[in-house]
């Protein structure tokens, strides 16, 4: 067989080869290639780099340089950076990362990542979910008259000036704010009876804006209960308070998830769908599990039946995980934020 | 350089560092202000839209945050000085061996992790705390202190105290002693020698730790959201939540413009009002006082002499325990067994903290980043920092007063949105090298400071010195090495080490700028402690506090932190 090399031929290859180079870049790893990963720090910056950046530098000879801060100041440079990211792989919240990938800032999850086949559905929006970190009740068992079982129960007669209410926005204030709504007849669509009767529950014994400031409220004995990640609070409670008790209320935790969000724009995309890749391969899950309490994102990962107590795992309890219309719930944030500040906080 | 106004050049080096530097991300903090449209990805418009403003000044929630802050930083600045005098005659009085040693006692709060230092607040006024205990002691039923303007105020003034007694230190320092001996000779008790003397002889220090605690204050905001349990709100929080959470740039920024007003307004108002109260330093006549009857003014005199050793000892006793608080909390939970580091009991001993700090490549090559950035910071900001202040100091030039406002501004805006205009120009801003990217922006923090304390210093040499060294022929070099130079030693040493602190631990900022080729130390610990603070970090402290005291005695022994030919 012969090849015309007619005129037309060489434009179509001379046409096609920066294209196909550059699809090169994108698809395939090449030695000495870096990834930037911006990623929150402490334990999960030793996980991530013990499970996926080690294994990796060995096997394709790239280097993976984290860039470690605050879910903010991450997602604000992203936004800033669109289209043109220094970031190659950024992990957000669950909202912030619909709403990145809705914004075009970061990429929907694709097949592309073998594991994706394992997630559960809820954690294949907004990139890739990583880590299931549920928000319930979390209380002192000394202060309260019975066991909560309800998120009903905040607005029981012996919680009356306990409640530490968690601030809003923020993954504890929108989980407590949405629950609230659902509760007394209202919704995403319908914010009105919760924030009447959140406000109902007024004094507040305070309202807490982290996990750090809430343990040091239940260490000093300020409040009585609150709203928080059951899994910090477990470790919380196993190490320094045992009368904290995590509750499992009838209506469902809230669904928080810890995503990896590959940004719009990368030149690394498949570095970072393998760094992604081993991230949510059962390893890297069971020892999130083991270290921190965070709960699976995948159906593949098996645990022994002491620790599987603490987590959510299997279909039926994702299912039971409390989600939200999140785009509505982005819409509204200023507008929530701002009735927060003034009817419940200020 | 006496009066004239060339001399005013001087600040030339400093002012071009700002425009450099600092004009870009105020720029595009002012564009953003004046934008009609909150969209994220809206295009800039240029043109200037009053819709931000409008809707901040026409809120009375925003109003009432705007102003209760403004109030807040007046309040913690006067408290701060208050605490401040008793502390820097103190530090005035040590003997050359135990200055570092109170140095760093002041010092440590600059130390100390932020939420660490909360707690420390938090342990002190909570139901259960130390405050409470003691009043329960006496009868009284438990009080519950935190979470409101009370517990703010005393954790601001606590953060910013160092800053007034820094600023007081040196000017105290270089006081003429005899005066007081003389004002002692004709029958002055120690309350009429502090009121008459040291006191408006202090006041260039004053004005300088006036002006840097009302700014830190007002544009403060990590503590009130520590401490305010989210029913004190400041504008700093509000500048965070709308830009950082909400996304919403344009009313950030108009917020953020509205305090650099208000501040720039304020740091003018503290520069008149102490220009009112030293006439002698531009050879005004003095205003007339109001004068009590002779009986009267005897009878307060008579009070005052009495009270006022045991106004001073308590003062000091206050102002020393609110210092040295955290340095207990810090030393003890760096060693405590447990998973975080915001634990209010002792659950067991450990070295294994120190260990991963140390045995860690990554906090050490990160601090090895923040040395070298703080290093070089101090060195360019003291270059272009002194000669201002010799310009404001001694140039004859109107608007004087309106220069050393505007070279203070950095400070007047608050840090995170000196961030938000960075966002802004990150391309451009990666296009630098990363060190000295990081480095320009944090002369533009630290030099203020520096400014302000050098400003005093200056304000207090002793003319009399260089016009005799001068008739004595000697040429403006060796009259500034000689002359100038170990006069200023002090002021320069105290203001060196303040701006190593700052750059050091500088992390609002930074944490928008660092890239994976250059991150700083404090930027690690923050993104450790947005997930979960360990007790890592209340080793590092101490580590800090113990390189302190000996960077500090090391200080001393290069520049000693007090005029040897006066002892």
């Amino acid at each position: 067989m012969r090849f015309a090399l007619t005129r037309r031929s060489v434009l179509a290859a001379s046409l096609a080869a920066p294209a196909l180079w550059g699809r090169d870049a994108v698809a395939q790893i090449r030695r000495g290639d870096e990834l930037t990963v911006g990623v929150w720090g402490g334990a999960q910056e030793r996980l991530v780099r013990e499970f996926c950046a080690i294994p990796l530098e060995r096997e394709h000879g790239v280097k993976i340089n984290f860039v470690l801060g605050g879910t903010p100041e991450r997602r604000a440079r992203a936004y800033a950076e669109r289209g043109r990211p220094s970031f190659d792989l950024i992990y957000l919240n669950i909202f912030e990362s619909r709403q990145a990938v809705r914004d075009g800032v970061t990429l929907a999850a694709s097949s592309n990542v073998p594991n994706f086949e394992n997630l559960y559905p809820v954690a294949r929006l907004g990139g890739y979910g990583v880590a299931f970190n549920p928000v319930t009740i979390v209380y002192d068992r000394r202060k309260v008259a019975a066991p909560m079982t309800s998120w009903r129960d905040f607005w029981r007669d012996d919680l009356r000036g306990k409640v530490i209410w968690p601030t809003y926005p923020g993954a504890q204030g929108t989980a407590a704010l949405l629950m609230a709504a659902k509760l007394w007849g209202g919704s995403e669509t319908n914010i009105d009876p919760a924030f009447t009767n959140i406000a109902r529950l007024r004094p507040f014994a305070a309202i807490q804006g982290s996990q750090d400031q809430l343990f040091g409220m239940f260490d000093q004995d300020i409040g009585a209960a609150s709203v928080e990640f059951g899994s910090f609070t477990r470790t919380y409670a196993e190490s320094r308070n045992p009368n904290i008790v995590i509750a499992d209320p009838t209506e469902g935790q809230a669904i928080a998830t810890n995503v990896a969000c590959i940004t719009t724009g990368t030149t690394k995309q498949a570095l970072a769908e393998a760094f992604v890749n081993l991230h949510i391969g059962p390893d890297c899950q069971r020892a999130y599990a083991e270290r921190i309490y965070y709960s699976p994102t995948i159906r593949n990962v098996t645990f022994p039946p002491e620790l599987a107590a603490k987590l959510v795992l299997g279909e039926a309890a994702v299912a039971k995980l409390v989600d939200f219309n999140w785009d509505i719930v982005i819409q509204n944030q200023p507008r929530w934020s701002s009735r927060f500040t003034r009817e419940i906080a200020g | 350089m006496n009066g004239s106004p060339r001399a005013g050049l001087l600040a030339l080096p400093y002012g071009l560092w700002l425009l450099a530097a600092f004009a870009a991300p105020l720029g595009a903090v002012a564009l953003l202000s004046v934008q009609e449209s909150s969209e994220m990805f809206a295009p800039l418009s240029f043109v200037p839209s009053g819709a931000q403003y409008a809707e901040l000044l026409g809120d009375r929630f925003y109003l009432r945050v705007f102003f209760s802050t403004i109030a807040l930083g007046l309040v913690v600045a006067a408290v701060s000085a208050v605490l401040a005098y008793p502390l820097a005659l103190w530090l005035t009085r040590l003997s050359p061996r135990w200055k570092p040693i109170g140095f760093a006692i002041v010092l440590v709060p600059l130390l100390t992790n932020v939420v660490v230092r909360s707690l420390g607040i938090i342990l002190l006024l909570a139901p259960r705390g130390v405050v409470s205990g003691i009043g329960q002691w006496f009868g009284a039923p438990p009080i519950n202190l935190l979470f409101g303007w009370f517990a703010v105020g005393v954790a601001l003034v606590q953060v910013f105290l160092p800053y007034m007694v820094l600023a007081l230190y040196d000017v105290l320092e270089g006081q003429e002693r005899r005066l007081e001996e003389a004002a002692a000779g004709l029958g002055a008790g120690p309350a009429a020698r502090f009121w008459r003397i040291t006191l408006p002889l202090s006041l260039p220090g004053l004005r300088a730790g006036l002006i840097v605690t009302f700014l830190l204050a007002s544009t403060a905001y990590v503590s009130a959201t520590l401490i305010g349990g989210r029913k004190v709100w400041v504008s700093g929080m509000i500048v965070l939540k709308e830009g950082m959470e909400i996304l919403n740039y344009p009313l950030a920024a108009a917020l953020a413009m509205l305090m650099l007003f208000a501040s720039v307004a304020g740091t003018i108002l503290i520069g008149r009002g102490i220009a009112m109260f030293t006439p002698w330093i531009a050879d005004r006549v003095p205003r007339r006082r109001l004068s009590l009857p002779p009986a009267m003014r005897r009878a307060m005199i008579l009070i005052a002499e009495a009270l006022a050793p045991i106004v001073s000892h308590v003062l000091l006793f206050f102002a020393i325990g609110i210092l040295v608080f955290p340095l207990v909390l810090v030393a003890v939970a760096s060693v405590n067994d447990s998973p975080q580091a915001t634990v209010a009991q002792f659950l067991g001993f450990t070295w294994k903290w120190y260990g991963m700090v140390l045995q860690n490549e990554r906090y050490l090559s990160d601090a090895w980043v923040s040395l070298q950035l703080a290093l070089a910071c101090v060195a360019v900001s003291l270059a272009i920092s002194l000669p201002a202040a010799f310009a404001l100091v001694r140039a004859g030039f109107k608007g004087r007063e309106s220069l050393g406002a505007a070279l203070m501004l950095p400070l007047a805006l608050p840090g995170i949105a000196i961030g938000l205009g960075m966002l802004r120009l990150l391309q451009w801003f990666t296009a630098l090298p990363p060190f000295l990217g990081i480095l320009a922006v944090h002369v533009v923090l630290v030099a203020p400071f520096m400014l302000a304390l050098l400003r005093a210093s200056v304000a207090g040499l002793d003319r009399a010195l260089e016009e005799a060294a001068s008739g004595l022929g000697a040429p403006p070099a060796r009259m500034f090495r000689r002359i100038i130079l170990p006069q200023l030693g002090p002021g320069i040493a105290v203001a060196c080490v303040i701006g190593f602190l700052i750059s050091f631990g500088e992390v609002t900022v930074t944490a928008f700028l660092t890239t994976a080729r250059l991150q700083t130390l404090p930027v690690r610990i923050y993104a450790e402690a947005t997930f979960s603070l360990e007790n890592t970090v209340n080793a590092i402290s101490t580590i800090f506090i113990l390189m302190t005291v000996a960077l500090l005695v090391l200080v001393n022994r290069v520049m000693p932190l007090d005029r040897v030919w006066k002892r």
